[in-house]
């Protein structure tokens, strides 16, 4: 993944291309590059971090210059293979966020003509492909390129001899549109520009755009001339930023006691004893509901795991839950399943296929996302919004706390509903919701025995994560976590699935990271733990604070506040997200920017 | 010659009227100031302009668009996070060589401006009573000597009224000029650089109005009612008294037994009456309508708002797309007759005004016989149920049943 | 005159443990006094004095602090960790690399006004203090003063001798932490012991008086604190207020609370987000009801501290009380509020104010409790019905 960005106006560009890099950089920094013309182009780029680079780029003039920050994907990290990219009389440069498949065959073709090449990437063929057919109009170069070249691309370009323009074109990276007065921008997202402007346009995949100070010019992929509607973002630039965090995740973990109450608030009242959702939804769940289907990817299919065991604990409906990219190839489905997609940005493709799918299928949808205004809220029957803010980090933290909250809140309407629970029970159970942003805090502050039990995990080539009932869930998400940001292979398995197989992976290196709740799992799971100890594996439990008797079995314990009767899968989520940071912090990984991960805050 | 205008700002002492629109779009008389300020610099000749925008941008740019409408010509430079006025003039300097500055806030004299744009660097400044909001400007005869920041005790009270003329020079400064204690770049600070290398003059204008509250917009609308011309162009039933300065907008009908005392400014589209009371000084917007049994004084309505029946609206100010219940009244004057105090912004302030009814801010609902007590400031989006009651500081999105 | 001090170093390091049950889950600095940590009132007074950049010294659950003050308002914040209490010379010190030109040092407990720190910042001399006339020294830091310098500064003296005592917040120039060193190398650990170190080598430490200071010691001093700053506190509406409700006087009602029908709320009085008060519940002048919070049916609140998260079912009678984080209060619970004489750290103290019930975090308080004046019950107590509390609870205790 890497960030690019495009300026054209009245400003410095060099000014305007450093402080959108230094946004953009959780996309990627192991290198980064400017390219501005300042009556000819110059370009500037190195190996480490823009804030590095910074002081080495001199005063230049110029008011439009391309630049970009880098996370290896083809070639190693060095100066050579950092963009901007030049074409051979380094007049044109290109920046670009993607991967280009069959860059082999054309820089081979490009070779025998007589290019030459400086890097080792992929990206640096397009430099070259543009400069081989450009004859003063750099888009017509740039639309011709695009049929040659097969991948997922972004690219912005500018030309010496065209100054006062920069043109751009999408397919599958994101790439976006700043609108400004007199000056615009083109940046892989709106963060990149928020601080000049808030409107912005959104680029479809094959869309090519030609921009200048004072205009856009955007063409699809038929070359057919569209004009795009001006989309104005509300959000505080503050949203964006890391306020003295080091790292967007953990900012983003730490906004959990917040964002936790934000879920709840306007929707559950102590006083009068009630759960409240937008109309919309509440007729929704009170028709008549044999079956319910979770349709969700990745961390949000784990919530929808959760939310299984959440709705079949407090009704009698039968949940299925099923990966969205599957969800068409099997499950019946009929006019009284009620289907629940839960997608974090209302756009995740695999999601809304299976949303469409469910209402060809004559279903009652509803969807559960935290963007109002996304595609998947204007094609469900209904949405609840996770009212999380947005989420920066590649790895999802806030946003999945609050999917279990608001699958928690559905399991307890329907609940009702069905007349299975009595309003003292909802009292106590909302008495103790609103707890939760309290348990989610004790759990900050226990950061220092987090860090030492990631010590005993940093080294690890495998960890398993483990757990019983609705733990199970958590251990899944648990391994996700660290895999995705520690690159430490982990696995999550249910407790009682050990014994059939996977004990055969267990030895002395192997960490197992077990969910004790105190439960009708409870005595299975210790059980568990003494047989994995018995292969000499080392075992951390996270268990309650009350608990004594885990302490007996488990080499560590990480404990979580007792109180949470309902819900404890919050706190635990919390640890292990922590977990999982502060292993992947002691590692040294790039945190925010996990290789070849991706995930963007524009509509992608 | 270029006319450079300040347009960035939020304007928090306007709340609540400014939550969804920057101080400058405030209407006074059926315009917004920023109009103002244009047709005035326009009537002193100045014909390009340059806008420097942020909070709110987009309902600058949508009412001003390129200037056409106006014959000028109209650009837009978004000054972005806003970090005082020296960094927002920064921003224009690749547009301007020789080139007026004005507050946008601050409604100027075409007059004025005029005598200006003659000048070299120069600075315009006002002598006020109470000039302890304000930065005070020591002079030596006619050249500016320093400008100090606001003051608890002034030592004099000639004030920098918010408009210059600068040259390139200026520019220099503003890079050279470091963070203010509160935390922005002040062009103050970069005048006091310049007048070390360069002479300042001073000129003292005849036509100055600020506007610093919201009620203040009542006193500035009064005041611009009273220099305007009759003009009907709408339509006014028989039986419908229309006295005075009156300006009727395109499109809107004064029904019968509506009584109109001027000065009154009525905009396009709008339905007045029948058998309402409107006195002076009033200005309501367009999209408005104002039913039977109602009464409007000395207030501003802005568009798409209704007080449709039965309601008494006295020396209060209504946002956009407003609706009162029909028996909804203001209450405008304590039953002592003492000034009125309102909380803005969780503070409190004193008015110096016997009236004042209430400042409501935009899409507010009430039900029928809602009462609005003496001096409530009504955010956005507020609903107030049938026969509640209202008084003080009522944040947007509250509801009061 | 453009003041030159742009930074302040605010020690926040302490556990204030005083102030238990109180500080157990939270450092000092952090206690709310009308819906506000101290330490945001410190932060206010000196942003209003244009410092651009506030040093923080952390410590004693640091990560309470760190997530509330996310970021302040335009001013850099950069948090220092002092790891050990080790005085408030080494608290200080721990700010040295962020230091180079003259600034101030405040302890991020005590309330100050803006106006004093104005002053401070105005004084020409290199070394200021700003001190405060005071009954009761002993507990204090005494200052002596000849020619408006400081002849002698002595801390705690056991007795009240002397008129003025130290705030703890200094004008002091960057060479101070060199002297700092060199004290803390010769076993010297509090501030006010280096500065006598300097006036005894014949340094001039300017004094000049504070206008109001506060400083909480003892719990019950929260409920005066509150009393005094509740006056200062922004009045606004808002949430949903239904009809029926009486509000008088100075209220400010957070964003999102309920306050249903009935309810009678007499100013000043500050209610946080999210509430949710009443019906007919009536909420009394000088109390600050912080976020979460949910006061039943029928009870009343009166001049009392109730912090976030609270549940107050119906009938109680609170008055001059501090309910902590997270209790949950049955019904018919009654606070007796009176000037009664508290036993703390073997003194008897004979309290010039009432007070009621000081309640400590996450307790839980059954039906019909009733607890005499000045009692102090710890964090995480359970209390079974119909008990009368005649004495101090401690923290995770059990009365059944």
């Amino acid at each position: 993944m890497c960030g690019i960005i495009g300026y054209v106006g009245f400003r410095d560009a060099r000014t305007v291309l450093i402080e959108s890099l230094k946004r953009l950089d959780y996309r990627g920094y192991d290198s980064a590059g400017v390219a501005i013309i300042d009556k000819k182009l110059k370009t500037y780029k190195d190996r480490g971090e823009i804030a590095k680079i910074e002081k080495q780029i001199p005063p230049l003039k110029g008011t439009t210059g391309v630049g970009h920050t880098r996370w290896a994907t083809h070639g190693t990290v060095t100066k050579e293979n950092a963009h901007p990219h030049l074409s051979c009389d380094k007049k044109i440069a290109i920046v670009h966020n993607g991967i280009i498949e069959n860059f082999n065959t054309l820089k081979e073709e490009l070779k025998k003509k007589g290019h030459t090449f400086l890097s080792e990437t992929d990206s640096e063929v397009i430099a070259h492909l543009i400069d081989d057919v450009y004859k003063g109009n750099l888009e017509e170069a740039l639309i011709a390129t695009t049929k040659k070249i097969k991948g997922s691309y972004a690219i912005v370009a500018v030309s010496q001899d065209e100054p006062g323009k920069i043109v751009g074109v999408r397919k599958e990276s994101p790439l976006v549109i700043g609108v400004g007065d007199s000056e615009n921008f083109l940046a892989s997202d709106i963060t990149a520009f928020l601080r000049y402007t808030n409107r912005v346009m959104f680029l479809n995949d094959g869309d090519l755009c030609v921009i200048t100070a004072n205009t856009i010019s955007i063409s699809d992929k038929h070359q057919k001339h569209i004009i795009k509607k001006e989309e104005l973002i509300t959000w505080d630039i503050k949203d964006s930023e890391k306020s003295g965090f080091p790292h967007f995740m953990l900012k983003e973990i730490y906004d959990q006691p917040e964002t936790v109450h934000h879920v709840l608030r306007g929707r559950i009242s102590e006083i009068e004893e009630t759960i409240t959702f937008p109309e919309q939804v509440e007729k929704l769940l009170k028709t008549d509901i044999t079956s319910i289907h979770i349709v969700a990817c990745g961390t949000s299919f784990y919530a929808g795991l959760v939310g299984k065991y959440l709705i079949e604990q407090l009704t009698n409906i039968s949940v299925f839950t099923e990966l969205a990219s599957e969800y068409r190839y099997f499950g019946t489905r009929n006019e009284n399943s009620l289907v629940i997609a839960i997608t974090q940005s209302g756009e995740t493709a695999d999601t809304l296929a299976a949303l469409r799918e469910a209402q060809l299928s004559g279903c009652r949808t509803l969807v559960v996302t935290n963007v109002i205004g996304s595609t998947a809220t204007r094609i469900a029957d209904g949405y609840i919004l996770q009212q999380s803010g947005p989420e920066i980090g590649v790895a999802a933290t806030k946003t999945f706390t609050s999917q279990i909250i608001v699958l928690f809140l559905i399991a307890l309407k329907l609940s009702l509903i069905q007349k299975k629970l009595g309003s003292n029970e909802l009292y106590n159970y909302i008495v103790q919701l609103k707890a939760l942003p309290r348990y989610v805090r004790d759990i900050l502050q226990r950061s220092n025995e987090i860090i030492t039990i990631a010590k005993q995990l940093k080294d690890a080539q495998t960890v398993f994560f483990i757990g019983r009932g609705i733990n199970y869930p958590l251990s899944l998400e648990g391994a996700l976590k660290l895999k995705e940001i520690s690159y430490i292979h982990a696995e999550g398995f249910a407790a009682g699935e050990l014994k059939h197989g996977p004990f055969a992976l267990l030895t002395e290196e192997t960490p197992v990271v077990a969910i004790v709740t105190q439960d009708e799992t409870y005595e299975k799971i210790l059980a568990n733990i003494g047989e994995i100890k018995a292969r000499g594996s080392k075992v951390i439990a996270i268990a309650e604070d009350k608990d004594t008797e885990t302490e007996k079995h488990a080499d560590f314990v990480l404990r979580f506040p007792a109180g949470s009767h309902v819900l404890p899968c919050i706190p635990i989520t919390v640890v292990l997200q922590l977990l999982a940071y502060h292993v992947a912090h002691l590692r040294k990984c790039p945190i925010d920017k996990p290789r070849n991960l991706a995930k963007s805050v524009t509509v992608e | 010659m270029k006319c450079v205008i300040l347009a960035a700002g939020e304007g928090n002492r306007m709340h609540p009227l400014t939550y969804t629109r920057p101080k400058v779009m405030l209407p006074i008389a059926g315009k917004p100031i920023l109009e103002w300020n244009l047709l005035n610099a326009r009537a002193a000749g100045l014909k390009e302009f340059i806008f420097i925008v942020s909070y709110r941008s987009e309902m600058v740019r949508e009412y001003f668009g390129n200037g056409k409408p106006w014959n000028v010509k109209i650009r837009y430079v978004n000054q972005g996070k806003p970090m005082g006025t020296a960094h927002a003039i920064g921003t224009v300097e690749p547009f301007v060589s020789d080139f007026l500055v004005l507050c946008g806030d601050t409604i100027f004299g075409s007059n004025d401006i005029k005598q200006l744009t003659k000048k070299g660097n120069t600075i315009g400044l006002i002598k006020i009573d109470n000039p302890t909001e304000y930065g005070i400007v020591e002079l030596k005869g006619k050249q500016v000597v320093k400008i100090s920041e606001k003051m608890e005790r002034p030592s004099c009270n000639v004030v920098n009224a918010g408009m210059y003329h600068f040259n390139k020079k200026i520019f220099d400064c503003i890079r050279k000029t470091e963070k203010s204690p509160r935390g922005e770049f002040e062009i103050t600070d970069s005048i006091n650089m310049l007048i070390d290398k360069e002479p300042m003059e001073a000129m003292f204008l005849k036509e100055w109005r600020d506007v610093v509250y919201p009620w203040h917009l009542l006193d500035a609308n009064e005041e611009i009612l009273k220099k305007m011309h009759r003009k009907i162009l709408g339509t006014v039933e028989k039986n419908a008294v229309v006295n005075g300065m009156v300006v009727v907008g395109k499109d809107t009908i004064i029904r019968s037994g509506t009584y109109i005392e001027g000065p009154v400014v009525i905009g396009n589209n709008s339905r007045i009456g029948p058998n309402c009371y409107i006195r002076p000084s009033t200005t309501i917007g367009n999209f408005c309508h104002v039913g039977n049994a109602c009464e409007v004084k000395n207030s501003i309505i802005m568009d798409h708002s209704n007080v449709p029946h039965l309601n008494y609206v006295g020396d209060s100010i209504i946002g956009q797309y407003c609706n009162l219940g029909a028996g909804t009244t203001v209450a405008n004057l304590r039953l002592d007759k003492r000034n009125i105090t309102v909380t803005l912004n969780g503070k409190k302030i004193e008015t110096k005004r016997k009236k004042l009814g209430a400042i409501i801010g935009d899409n507010v609902q009430t039900g029928i016989n809602a009462t609005i007590n003496i001096g409530s400031m009504i955010g956005n989006n507020v609903f107030i149920g049938p026969a509640g009651f209202v008084k003080g500081e009522v944040v947007s999105q509250a509801k009061i049943l | 005159m453009r003041p030159m001090i742009k930074k302040a170093v605010v020690l926040a390091a302490g556990e204030g443990k005083r102030l238990r049950p109180f500080t157990e889950t939270m450092p000092k600095v952090m206690l709310p006094v009308a819906n506000k940590p101290l330490l945001e009132y410190v932060f206010d007074a000196v942003k209003k004095n244009g410092i651009t950049e506030i040093i923080v010294v952390v410590g004693y659950k640091k990560e309470v602090i760190m997530e509330y003050f996310k970021d302040y308002k335009n001013v850099k914040i950069t948090y220092v960790t002092q790891d050990r209490q080790l005085g408030t010379a080494h608290a200080l010190l721990q700010a040295k690399k962020h230091i180079k030109d003259p600034f101030l040092v405040l302890a991020g407990d005590n309330i100050i006004d803006p106006g004093s720190i104005a002053r401070l910042i105005k004084d020409q001399a290199e070394y200021s203090l700003l001190i405060k006339e005071h009954p009761h020294t002993s507990k204090y830091g005494v200052v002596f003063v000849e020619n408006r310098n400081i002849s002698r500064i002595v801390e705690k003296p056991k007795e009240d001798v002397g008129k003025y005592i130290s705030t703890g917040i200094y004008k002091l120039p960057s060479t101070v932490f060199t002297d700092i060193e060199r004290c803390y190398l010769q076993g010297v650990h509090a501030l006010s012991s280096v500065i006598q170190i300097l006036v005894d080598t014949g340094k001039h430490i300017n004094t000049l008086l504070a206008k109001s200071w506060m400083d909480i010691v003892y719990p019950w001093d929260l409920i005066a604190v509150n009393e005094a700053m509740i006056q200062t506190t922004n009045e606004s509406t808002s949430g949903t207020i239904e009809k029926g409700v009486t509000i008088k006087g100075p209220v400010y009602i957070g964003k999102h609370t309920k306050v249903y029908a009935g309810c009678y709320i007499v100013g000043p009085v500050v209610i946080g987000d999210s509430c949710e008060i009443g019906p007919h519940a009536c909420i009394f002048p000088s109390t600050s009801i912080g976020n979460n919070t949910v006061v039943h049916p029928f009870s009343e609140i009166r001049n009392s501290v109730i912090m976030d998260d609270v549940h107050i079912a119906s009938a109680a009678s609170i008055s001059h009380s501090i309910i902590g984080k997270g209790c949950t209060i049955r019904d018919s619970f009654s606070t007796i509020p009176g000037k009664t004489t508290i036993e703390i750290e073997n003194e008897f103290k004979k309290l010039e104010r009432p007070i009621g019930a000081m309640v400590g975090e996450d307790c839980i308080i059954e039906s019909h409790v009733v607890v005499d004046p000045g009692k102090i019950i710890g964090r995480k107590c359970r209390i079974g019905p119909m008990k009368h509390i005649i004495k101090n609870i401690p923290s995770e205790s059990k009365v059944i």
